[in-house]
């Protein structure tokens, strides 16, 4: 009699499993809705292909954070996360194509990622028109936010239901070229070479820095190069047969092409010397990755975006732990955004009680207020606060306006990023000086 | 004097596109009452009625339309003589004073070059002279020297041979030279004394990275010239080379190292033997199991069956790489430790200074690599007798066949030396370029223009060819007018020659279908 009760407990809680909570995961049961978030990444060439890989780990180690906590939790009830990563391979067309994809066949909830402006500025229509919230975690582009209320002459935001779906935690070019601009003119530099990509992202930051090192009264001579270029020394051989050296060559350039170009720089004896600075690409703090590639590029200065390594707090070194883990290096500033950026959806739909309600989701987004590895996530402008005050740049729409800008630099062949100088801002010095002279140390 | 030339410039922008377009639909009213045997083409009288409208306004329309019988190729090639005039005209007043001087190179040279191209070699076979490279020869001579070349070889039909080209050649480019010291003089290529230097560096660096251009193309061109057909896989191969190379470097280190007990570093020439080695046994195999179906009759569509079975192979090894090396840059060590050698600065005269030129030491030593490695291949395929069996095959497969030479066996040869051409140039340059899976692409598409431009199955032409698309390259990016833009056009430049040789020469400079 035991024995049969038991087998018909049994059989009704199977019965009843598929009805409610039918999956489970150790401490967790979970709902039978999946919450699917898409995410865009370059995973292949000519996209920049170690950034979409380590943006994609980082999803994906999201996903599985917040699945090992009991999922989205929405009115008491536990939602496992998926995460379905779309190759953008850096280009806007595909970029729209997988973005189209992720919509329509894999319904998703909401997206994350982006790494080249470009694929941002393509699929910001799609999204819109699609109603997907959206947190954009590495496009650098000024309008990927400023969208929002460019050539709109009324309230913001100008589309059609009048939300405004995109928002974006990366920096504009414009927060990064003031910091290294700032940086450069503080040093007396009057004589700029920008060598610029030829990209979206590329053509804008060098605009922006080439204006405000104009304003300054300094010349600028921009040369643009093609992504995937390797061999860079016929320019190099122009700059070099200059009457007077540069004062800075700076390298709007991403990935391994920047490497290339870095190396071949220092390898002619152009920069770093004595008479030119060298600032490369962000890139550069993936140190494994440097000096592998850039062997003679001790004394490179580099913008970093992000927390600086001595500020990291537990959330960002147990990150970087894991990340290191798997592809032995340090974590690149996007990975830790596109980490970020997942849990910021995960918290806008728990607050929002929703994870369809796009317009909930938006508005809890605005509403945001979480403390992640990159530190206190907040919007200061949108349907929330619309009115930008004089003065205040477009692109503050929809934009986390505290990532940290820095100027880094190597001064040992072979240091860890972690172990490079921050040179500015001064707040963030840490080796007492904006600037380490080829030769010496600090 | 403003006020004239506004009015002739207004009267050359704006009446002589208008008397064209009226000469346009005017001048096929000629055929009007004609007889059918009388009719001129309608074609023709639209040509002629756009030029002797432009060129001559109302005077040249009531020409032609009362008197048809000047509608013939020589007033109308006088009439595109004065259409360029007049172009020219309005450029010399509103686009550049320096116009004038830059006309005939710009506007009459191409004229004279497409009419001595048209004329010449039709004279050459009205006569039965020998008119071998006459098209080149005439084009290259109309452009360089105007309607002279017509007195130089209308009268005597000569024949034409390579001392001829290098002459029409220097003068060709000495024009083109010239052209552009006039509108750019503050060019570092234009420059003097100066450009001496910079022009020799440029060179030097086209010089240079040509020479490691041509060992990958010569591969190409050696599987191209035995089997007839185009491996779209040698840019994986030659990917796949350096990480070979690479891997090989690291593990032969660390076990040397642990071996030893002190830390080893492999210099990167011994991955080239390595890389070499494997990337020959791939080629061979794939060969074995996916080419020679095709060589067998067993494919029924052949071109089409070795683009995509080579396709599929170069992205299975690019996409296999990938999941196995990731997608972070590599590099190996250097070849050698010094980072690069100057020629240091040597005042010449009191007003000239020759130097510094800087080449950077690995590129040096590649290049050395890349031209010992090509002459071994020649070496390999003149004097010895799997060298000539190969030679005896790309001519003639049955012949070969008769004389005891196994083709199937000569295929399989050519595909693995080919690939392992791609992986020897890998292996030689990953001490240079950041290494990455998909690194292959840029390179590729520059080796199938440097094969065409040599010549298809031609080893000193793809040697050639490497060096031309190399010098062609830095020069282009080093002299550009716009410094902006010179990087980013950097492959365009070697497209440019590309095209030119196949208009002019077709079978590339060296060209030839076998060895």
């Amino acid at each position: 009699m035991k024995r049969k009760t038991i087998l018909i407990c049994l059989i009704a809680l199977l019965a009843i499993m598929p009805m409610g909570m039918a999956q489970a995961d150790g401490h967790c049961e979970f709902a039978d809705y999946t919450i699917t978030i898409g995410g865009l990444a370059p995973l292949s060439a000519p996209g920049a292909v170690a950034g979409g890989v380590a943006m994609d780990w980082a999803f994906n180690q999201a996903a599985d954070d917040i699945n090992a906590d009991c999922g989205v939790q929405i009115d008491g009830v536990n939602y496992m996360l998926d995460v379905v990563t779309g190759d953008s391979e850096g280009s806007p067309e595909r970029g729209q194509a997988v973005t189209e994809r992720l919509i329509q066949e894999d319904g998703v909830d909401a997206m994350v990622g982006v790494y080249h402006s470009a694929v941002g500025l393509a699929t910001m229509g799609m999204l819109e028109a699609n109603a997907i919230p959206t947190v954009f975690s590495e496009p650098w582009n000024d309008n990927v936010s400023a969208n929002g209320i460019l050539e709109y002459d009324g309230a913001p935001p100008r589309f059609a239901d009048g939300i405004d779906h995109i928002f974006r935690i990366s920096p504009a070019s414009s927060m990064v070229g003031s910091v290294v601009v700032d940086w450069l003119l503080s040093l007396g530099v009057e004589d700029v070479v920008l060598i610029v990509e030829n990209t979206d992202y590329g053509q804008p930051a060098a605009a922006d820095e080439a204006e405000r090192f104009e304003a300054a009264g300094a010349t600028v001579t921009k040369i643009d190069v093609e992504l995937g270029t390797e061999d860079f020394v016929p320019i190099l051989s122009r700059i070099q047969a200059r009457a007077e050296a540069p004062d800075v060559i700076r390298i709007l350039v991403t990935g391994e092409t920047s490497f290339n170009l870095t190396q071949q720089m220092s390898e002619l004896g152009i920069a770093p010397s004595e008479d030119t600075i060298c600032v490369t690409n962000q890139i550069a703090f993936q140190s494994d990755q440097y000096w592998a590639t850039v062997p003679d590029g001790n004394y490179c200065a580099f913008n970093r975006v992000g927390i600086i390594p001595s500020l990291f707090s537990e959330a960002a070194a147990e990150l970087n732990g894991k990340y290191e883990e798997a592809w032995g290096d340090l974590i690149p500033s996007f990975a830790m955004a596109s980490y970020d950026a997942v849990y910021i959806v995960k918290d806008a739909m728990e607050r929002a009680g929703s994870y369809d309600d796009a317009a909930a989701i938006v508005g809890a987004i605005e509403a945001v207020d979480i403390e992640l590895s990159q530190g206190r996530y907040y919007f200061a402008y949108g349907a929330h606060n619309p009115d930008l005050p004089e003065g205040t740049p477009e692109f503050m729409w929809h934009q986390w306006p505290d990532p940290i800008v820095t100027v880094m630099q190597y001064y040992e062949p072979g240091q860890s990023g972690l172990e490079a100088a921050v040179v500015y801002p001064e707040v963030y010095q840490t080796h007492g000086t904006s600037y380490i002279v080829p030769g010496t140390t600090p | 004097m403003v006020i004239q030339d506004t009015l002739f410039v207004l009267w050359l922008m704006v009446a002589g596109p208008l008397w064209a377009a009226v000469g346009l639909f005017l001048l096929p009213n000629v055929n009007r009452g004609r007889k059918n045997e009388d009719l001129i083409p309608a074609t023709t009288l639209k040509i002629a009625g756009v030029i002797g409208g432009f060129a001559l306004g109302p005077v040249g329309l009531g020409l032609f339309y009362f008197e048809p019988t000047l509608i013939r190729r020589t007033t109308l090639t006088i009439g595109v003589v004065l259409t360029v005039f007049v172009t020219s005209q309005v450029m010399v007043r509103v686009v550049d004073p320096h116009f004038p001087s830059a006309l005939w190179l710009l506007l009459a040279g191409p004229l004279w070059a497409a009419l001595a191209a048209y004329f010449i070699p039709r004279h050459y076979r009205d006569e039965e002279a020998d008119d071998q490279n006459v098209l080149t020869a005439a084009a290259l001579g109309g452009f360089a020297i105007g309607p002279l070349i017509f007195g130089l070889m209308w009268k005597t039909t000569p024949k034409i041979n390579r001392d001829w080209m290098i002459i029409l050649g220097s003068l060709g480019a000495w024009q083109i030279y010239t052209l552009f010291a006039i509108q750019n003089p503050t060019n570092p290529c234009v420059q003097a004394p100066f450009s001496v230097t910079y022009l020799t560096q440029q060179t030097a660096n086209g010089v240079v990275i040509g020479c490691i251009y041509s060992l990958m193309a010569v591969g190409l061109t050696l599987i191209y010239s035995v089997q007839g057909i185009v491996s779209f896989a040698h840019g994986q191969l030659y990917m796949v080379g350096g990480y070979f190379s690479f891997y090989f470097l690291l593990h032969a280190g660390n076990l040397l190292s642990e071996l030893t007990g002190t830390e080893v570093q492999v210099n990167p020439i011994w991955g080239i033997p390595v890389a070499a080695a494997i990337v020959f046994l791939m080629g061979a195999v794939f060969e074995r199991f996916f080419l020679k179906p095709m060589h067998e009759g067993l494919i029924e569509r052949v071109s089409e069956y070795a683009i995509l079975i080579t396709f599929g192979f170069g992205f299975v090894i690019e996409y296999t790489t990938l999941a196995v090396a990731g997608p972070f840059p590599q590099r190996t060590d250097r070849f050698i430790d010094i980072r690069r050698f100057t020629l240091q600065r040597t005042q010449i005269t009191d007003d000239f200074a020759f130097g510094p030129i800087n080449i950077i030491g690995d590129r040096a030593f590649a290049m050395v690599v890349g031209i010992i490695l090509i002459f071994a291949l020649l070496y390999f395929l003149q004097r010895t007798w799997t060298g000539r069996a190969l030679r005896a095959t790309s001519q003639d497969r049955q012949a070969a066949a008769v004389t005891g030479i196994n083709p199937t066996n000569m295929n399989t040869l050519s595909f693995g030396m080919g690939s392992m051409l791609a992986a020897m140039s890998g292996a030689a340059l990953i001490p240079i370029f950041a290494w990455v899976p998909w690194v292959g692409a840029e390179m590729v598409g520059r080796s199938y223009v440097i094969v065409v431009l040599g010549g298809l199955g031609s080893v000193p032409g793809a040697l050639v060819g490497g060096i031309v698309v190399g010098i062609v390259e830095a020069l282009g990016a080093g002299c550009h007018p716009d410094p902006s833009r010179g990087a980013a056009y950097k492959e365009a430049f070697a497209l440019v020659i590309f095209a030119l040789v196949l208009l002019l020469k077709p079978t590339g400079l060296f060209g030839r279908e076998q060895l």
